[in-house]
């Protein structure tokens, strides 16, 4: 997802295969669609700051270790 | 628990409102003389309704559309919404353009055009001092 002059990388599909969890387990704790994990994961759809937070505490992380803006 | 009932039920209100839609072609059709077609809207509208519930269990992105808790699936409703008020100022303004260009007053597009257009402003001056 294009913001301004960066990008948002992120994680995800890393933390939640470490885990040894589906996208829709993942989806199913997070209360959103597998849809919305897969869009993630793709670089396809830039979550929330609300959702961004939830994902980096289900992996007891913070926001910035999974979530990665790259300035062009 | 309130709040989980109130969730719960959240995806019923887009059928609901289909329902009363066909209740109000129907009582429209019956004044008109036509209840045989009324019955036949609501029918189709109750028909509606319920292809709506069914398909929620076999997509994720209808029940994203009826319940609202996947924030991804509401902002394509958002979007998709606008496209579509887009679409409609469109054929609006095209409408308006050729009945005055045939003489005529230009109504009703004249009218949908200005409630859209104050509707816009209103709701633009709104959502900036809710900041």
């Amino acid at each position: 997802m294009t913001l301004g002059a960066s990008q948002v990388r992120n994680d995800v599909r890393e933390r939640r295969v470490a885990k040894g969890l589906s996208q829709a387990d993942l989806a199913q704790r997070l209360d959103v669609s597998r849809q919305t994990i897969n869009s993630i994961e793709t670089d396809r759809y830039t979550p929330s700051l609300p959702l961004a937070i939830a994902i980096a505490r289900f992996f007891g992380m913070t926001v910035e270790e999974i979530f990665h803006a790259d300035h062009n | 628990m309130q709040t989980t009932i109130k969730t719960s039920r959240k995806y019923l209100a887009t059928p609901i409102f289909g329902v009363a839609m066909g209740v109000a072609y129907l009582v429209a059709l019956s004044v008109a003389g036509q209840p045989v077609w009324g019955v036949l809207a609501l029918a189709v509208m109750v028909a509606f309704s319920g292809a709506l519930l069914l398909a929620r269990r076999r997509s994720e992105t209808v029940k994203g559309l009826l319940d609202h808790r996947d924030e991804r699936i509401s902002a394509i409703d958002l979007r998709a919404t606008a496209i579509t008020a887009l679409a409609l100022i469109a054929v609006i303004l095209v409408a308006f353009v050729v009945q005055i260009a045939r003489g005529q007053s230009g109504w009703p597009y004249s009218m949908l055009g200005f409630v859209g257009g104050v509707t816009y402003v209103v709701t633009v001056i709104c959502l900036r001092i809710r900041g």
